[in-house]
């Protein structure tokens, strides 16, 4: 009976030594940073530029001490652009590998997929969709980089009733989930501007040959055709679809719109000779403009670390993931090194606008977690570029 | 009225691209029993072959020296995968093990090219001027595998009718095992159909990178609206290759025309489903009983 209590007594004097020790043992522990990335699907494009800037971003982060003096460790997950592959690709992050933060997904139908796992196992991420329905209600813990589609609406809209004087417009776009929300916003959008809808077209990721679409648009004869695209090659399939028909009707494209080297490669150097995009302002400038000293050492950065495929980077975009990764750290850092949904979400909602890096001005808040707002965009010349990602804007 | 022309005319030419997949389909089939699924990623190869050794400008010489060349390279590929998928079977109509080695195969493939090439798609540049039909410019590529379908189609019908190693396959076709009893080289005869396969998809691949996506992840779309295709006509059926190809190439350009892009892919699914459901050995196919 004596020894028995001898036990206890040590057992109850050891363990907040035990405890402090595996606390000290868990703040030295590696933060794991999942990273959802379409490397392989009709994504891929984008994936690359996901995969070099979360790799990029999390390189410099453990060359200054990590987050919250914890080295980040990175497992990446390819969704290969499939919401079915992107739910286990999810279920192995949460359970397996037990991931404090995420970044990504990309595209909104893999993001609202995976969402209900993340918010049930709370995990924080930011992610660089741009669907409407990514809510706070749907993801408490989850942001987005990516300008949402209402907000890039608004502004080709506004480009096309303001500059081309537009009296007719029609749309196409991609079938992921974040251009049918796009639809619905620009028609939304077209109607409240007294602009007729001349038609709306649907193609697939990676279709060579939209030639049906157009032909089925160009009966409408609209003004201009909006265009919303997530990567560069399907705009250069449609210029060159929309060329091959005698089309020259002027386009205004999406974000997307703006990955020029694809465009180029499948198009030729006249792809963009009627086509203006929507883009970040942080990412453009007009020729009287002094040079942006910051986003050229990014761009030396992304040219050092992956020379091979520099050339076809959409720079602009690649910022997104690798800031993604940032405010995850000012986060992070902000709440004193808590890494749990709810606390993250609480300090991005109240602090986003501190966050200072490639994008700087974020805007998200109780009611949105979009980070970037209708304000931080503008309408660009995709083929004028400057300390080789910014982009001229319209209207110089 | 013009556009449904112009429609008719690029259905035809990208059908033309599903045709030439499913006499490949046709050819080993006929042969083995065996469905072979790499076909898709077999001509995204042929086009590849098209990017790596086509100059930025080619000309029609270049051009016409590589076809062959083409042909040849893949049908020496076609016959060594072949040979790994026929290794494991002494009786490739009872086993499948084919349907496992196919879809690997097809899967490596895919894998390598991204490994090699990364995820963007590859662009080439046809060595013919774009045709002008109706005020528009159509790519000559289209055309030219328009042509290339009939000429593997008259090739196929004179080597199947006029040859001693095209009638021993043909033989296979109708009866293995009696093929077998009589002495032919069952096996041989398989390799055969295989790099005759390869030699049609690879030339198809060639002729048709202007106007295909050339990417890790394309040969999906080919092989099965190619596997549509040798349905729809007739599974086994050069004939019906030669009209399902262009039946799905036009309808599916029709669909997307008429109701919207989103019905592109629907439409030629629906299509084998309705082929199989009136008429299920296909247009041109013949039923034939089976002994269970």
């Amino acid at each position: 009976m004596y020894e028995r209590r001898r036990h206890a007594l040590a057992t109850l004097l050891l363990l907040p030594a035990v405890f402090s020790a595996s606390q000290a043992l868990a703040q030295g522990a590696p933060i794991k940073l999942g990273a959802m990335i379409p490397l392989t699907g009709g994504g891929a494009t984008v994936g690359e530029s996901g995969q070099i800037a979360v790799e990029l971003a999390v390189r410099n982060i453990n060359a200054s001490g990590g987050i919250a003096g914890r080295k980040v460790q990175l497992v990446i997950a390819d969704y290969q652009t499939e919401a079915t592959v992107g739910v286990s690709e999810a279920k192995r992050l949460v359970f397996q590998e037990k991931v404090d933060l995420l970044v990504g997904p990309t595209y909104s139908q893999v993001t609202l997929a995976v969402l209900p796992m993340l918010n049930e196992a709370k995990i924080p991420s930011v992610n660089v969709s741009g669907s409407e329905k990514l809510t706070p209600g749907v993801g408490p813990y989850a942001f987005s980089m990516l300008a949402n589609a209402e907000a890039q609406a608004k502004v080709m809209v506004d480009h096309a009733v303001r500059v081309r004087k537009a009296q007719s417009a029609a749309i196409i776009s991609d079938n992921g989930a974040q251009a049918k929300t796009a639809v619905d916003a620009l028609k939304a959008e077209l109607a409240a501007r007294g602009v007729k809808l001349a038609g709306v077209q649907e193609y697939q990721y990676r279709q060579a040959d939209m030639t049906p679409q157009l032909l089925a648009l160009r009966r409408g004869n609209p003004d201009v055709v909006l265009l919303f695209t997530s990567n560069g090659e399907d705009t250069g399939n449609m210029v060159k679809s929309a060329a091959e028909l005698g089309w020259n009707v002027p386009v205004i494209g999406s974000f997307g719109a703006t990955f020029s080297g694809p465009a180029f490669k499948i198009a030729g150097k006249d792809a963009y000779r009627n086509l203006v995009a929507v883009n970040y302002k942080g990412f453009s400038y007009c020729p009287s403009d002094p040079p942006a000293t910051g986003f050229q050492q990014f761009v030396g950065q992304v040219k050092a670390f992956k020379p091979e495929a520099f050339e076809r980077q959409p720079l602009a975009y690649l910022s997104l993931w690798y800031d993604a990764v940032y405010v995850l750290k000012a986060a992070v850092e902000g709440t004193g090194g808590k890494t749990d949904g709810p606390s993250v979400a609480a300090w991005l909602e109240a602090n986003s606008g501190t966050f200072r890096n490639i994008n700087s001005g974020l805007t998200a808040s109780k009611s949105t977690h979009f980070l970037v707002g209708q304000d931080a965009l503008t309408v660009v010349y995709p083929d004028r570029t400057r300390e080789g990602a910014l982009l001229e804007r319209v209207g110089c | 009225m013009d556009e449904l022309v112009i429609i008719l005319v690029r259905g035809i030419g990208l059908g033309a691209v599903y045709s030439l997949v499913a006499m490949s389909f046709n050819i080993v089939h006929n042969s083995s029993g065996i469905l072979n699924f790499a076909q898709g990623n077999m001509l995204v190869l042929g086009g590849l072959f098209a990017f790596f050794l086509l100059p930025q400008e080619p000309t029609v010489a270049r051009w016409l020296l590589l076809l062959p060349a083409a042909a040849l390279l893949y049908a020496a590929v076609l016959a060594l995968q072949g040979y790994v998928t026929l290794l494991p079977l002494r009786s490739s109509v009872e086993q499948h093990s084919w349907l496992i080695t196919t879809l690997a195969v097809s899967v490596i493939i895919g894998a390598v090219i991204l490994i090699a090439q990364g995820p963007h798609a590859l662009s080439v540049k046809s060595p013919f001027a774009n045709f002008r039909l109706l005020g528009t410019r159509t790519p000559t590529a289209y055309a030219l595998a328009a042509l290339l379908a009939l000429g593997w189609y008259a090739a196929l019908r004179w080597f199947h009718a006029r040859t001693i190693t095209g009638l021993a396959m043909s033989a296979l076709a109708q009866d293995l095992e009696a093929a077998r009893a009589v002495g032919l080289r069952v096996r041989r005869l398989q390799l055969y159909a295989f790099a005759i396969s390869g030699a049609i998809v690879g030339s198809a691949g060639f002729v048709a990178a202007p106007v295909m996506s050339i990417s890790a992840d394309s040969g999906i779309i080919y092989v099965v609206n190619g596997f549509i295709a040798a349905v729809i006509g007739g599974l086994g059926s050069n004939a019906g290759a030669l009209i399902g190809g262009p039946l799905v190439g036009v309808a599916g350009m029709y669909a997307a025309f008429q109701y919207g892009g989103q019905f592109q892919n629907a439409v030629s699914l629906a299509l084998l489903i309705a082929v199989l459901m009136l008429r299920p050995e296909g247009l041109f196919g013949r039923a034939r009983a089976r002994r269970v």
